[in-house]
């Protein structure tokens, strides 16, 4: 029984290799796979007909290949490229292609190309097919009316998606008075806060808590900035040229810090804007 | 019809003592407990990813139980030359057949049972993991699901024995009811998108012919899948019930006739 022994050391030999060259191999592929980009996303025509039954796992799988894609970039503390963005709204659309009622493409899809990428009207795209389908769920045309609010200063059309969302159950009791108020022009930052509140509540997912929660951060420091010009022009009778003017006058104690990193100023038709322009 | 039985008995028997349907379950286990790590990278729709998973692997182990063991209880008698023992009983060569096709459809039952209880496991956990109110979920349908998950496997069942009452050995078998499995699931979608013209691709009236023959030969396997249903709570009628299991019924006759037909003709060599 001489080859026993020879026999384990070739087994251990073996194994021992193949750990250190599979450790080898991840490296390589992470190289590869960097190279390689985000990729192509399959026609969901062509996708549908190859899934064969197991249309709703490749849903999952197309979603959270371009989820874990973008969740890496963002560990990394990388930029998404600008055709990147272009593959996460087709990879998003191909799944909810293959299964029209999933909510996390359209909801991760719709978040992250708004408000990270800046493109709204992918977005609203997105939110309009969820609509279509999910005609149960009050909060698909709440994030819709909130878009055009909020990204398109369109009040009409936010006011009309609102409703619709008010006539969905489960809704709730605060859409037709947020409806009324979008009429009043005045209100846009008031309105924005309300909306972002509501948008929390609904909201576990961490990173988009922190999107929202920032946002809401910097309205207020917005709101309270409008308010005190307000009242510096109610004692006055004139606009404060900037805002140290406000913090001279004693009108407020401290200037409120951008969350975005940019710089509070006034602008010159009176309204509040910010260097970072909150991106 | 005690022929029947019999033979139905003995092929089920002999496919539950398989050593594949251990491997099978094995791999139905591992899933279902995959699923549950699975989900948890999601965001929302927590529990329609459990469904998704749980019912595919229902589905999924009832395929292979009936592509590796269903197509092999066929192929025994006639590879090890056993058949003569049965074929010179008092058995029809129909009833043989249809004793076989009904062991196999006992076997795809008992598999469907058991998993689709088991399936559930992943899915009360998903719930109580998180349950996003949004979300709609019923027990009713997903059950419904997992009896639709039987029927199809019963249709698949019918077709392997059609193609085992011809073909001269199992592995060929095996291929063309493969085929014609693959063929099944998508011919509702290629006839579908030929339908809607979307792509603005010419098609040429050949080949529309061709896949409105398919869809007509083949088994409609999207009509018994209700996954997606199952996953979002969507209603379903009763007139789908009512239609989509008289057409199975109505296939599975069809299939078994043409079967009989073929399998009486055979000469064994």
């Amino acid at each position: 029984m001489r080859s026993l022994p020879i026999t384990i050391f070739i087994i251990l030999f073996a194994v021992i290799g193949n750990v250190v060259a599979i450790a080898m191999v991840s490296v390589e592929r992470e190289v590869l796979r960097e190279k390689e980009g985000a990729g192509l996303v399959i026609p969901s025509a062509i996708a549908k007909v190859a899934a064969l039954e197991f249309k709703g796992i490749l849903a999952d799988i197309i979603f959270s290949r371009a989820m874990t894609y973008y969740g890496g970039k963002a560990i990394r503390g990388e930029k998404v490229l600008e055709g990147e963005w272009k593959w996460i709204y087709e990879s998003m659309d191909v799944a909810t292609d293959l299964d029209p009622y999933f909510l996390d493409p359209y909801y991760f899809g719709a978040m992250n190309l708004a408000w990270e990428a800046n493109k709204v009207k992918e977005a609203n795209a997105l939110l309009e097919k969820a609509s279509q389908y999910r005609d149960w769920d009050w909060t698909i045309p709440f994030y819709l009316g909130f878009n055009h609010f909020y990204f398109f200063q369109d009040n009409e059309k936010a006011a009309f998606y609102l409703m619709e969302a008010a006539k969905r159950p489960g809704s709730i009791n605060l859409l037709p008075t947020l409806a009324a108020r979008l009429s009043y022009q005045g209100k846009k930052t008031e309105n924005a806060i309300i909306f972002l509140q509501e948008m929390l509540k609904k909201t576990e997912d961490k990173n988009v808590r922190w999107i929202y929660e920032r946002r809401l951060t910097a309205l207020k420091a917005i709101l309270f900035l409008e308010r005190a010009v307000a009242a510096y022009q109610d004692r006055f009778k004139k606009q404060p040229q900037n805002i140290d003017e406000l913090l001279a006058k004693g009108i407020i104690k401290t200037i409120p810090k951008d969350p975005y990193g940019g710089n509070f100023y006034i602008d010159k038709d009176g309204t509040i804007k910010t260097t970072s322009e909150l991106r | 019809m005690t022929a029947v039985w019999s033979v139905a008995l003995i092929t089920f028997k002999e496919g539950i003592k398989s050593r594949v349907i251990f491997g099978i379950f094995i791999i139905a286990l591992l899933l279902f407990a995959a699923t549950t790590v699975v989900i948890t990278l999601f965001m929302r729709d927590i529990v329609k990813v459990a469904i998704d998973l749980s019912l595919s692997t229902v589905s999924f182990a009832g395929l292979l139980t009936l592509l590796f063991i269903g197509v092999n209880l066929f192929g025994k008698d006639l590879d090890k030359r056993t058949i003569y023992m049965v074929i010179s009983r008092p058995v029809s060569r129909s009833q043989y057949l249809i004793g076989k096709f009904s062991g196999i459809v006992l076997l795809s039952f008992v598999i469907v049972a058991f998993l689709g209880i088991l399936s559930a496991m992943p899915v009360v956990l998903s719930k109580r993991f998180y349950y996003y109110p949004e979300a709609r979920f019923d027990w009713w349908i997903y059950f419904i699901a997992v009896i639709y998950i039987f029927i199809k496997l019963a249709v698949v069942s019918s077709i392997i024995t059609l193609f085992a009452s011809f073909t001269s050995n199992s592995f060929i078998a095996l291929v063309l009811s493969l085929v014609a499995y693959i063929i099944g699931q998508s011919t509702e979608s290629v006839r579908g998108l030929l339908a809607s013209q979307v792509e603005k691709i010419e098609v040429s009236p050949i080949l529309s012919y061709m896949v409105e023959i398919a869809y007509y030969v083949f088994p409609n396997m999207s009509a018994f899948d209700l996954k997606m249903q199952a996953a979002h709570g969507l209603k379903i009628g009763p007139d789908y019930f009512i239609w989509t299991i008289l057409y199975a019924i109505f296939y599975i006759i069809a299939t078994l006739a043409i079967g009989t037909l073929a399998f009486r003709r055979r000469e064994f060599p």
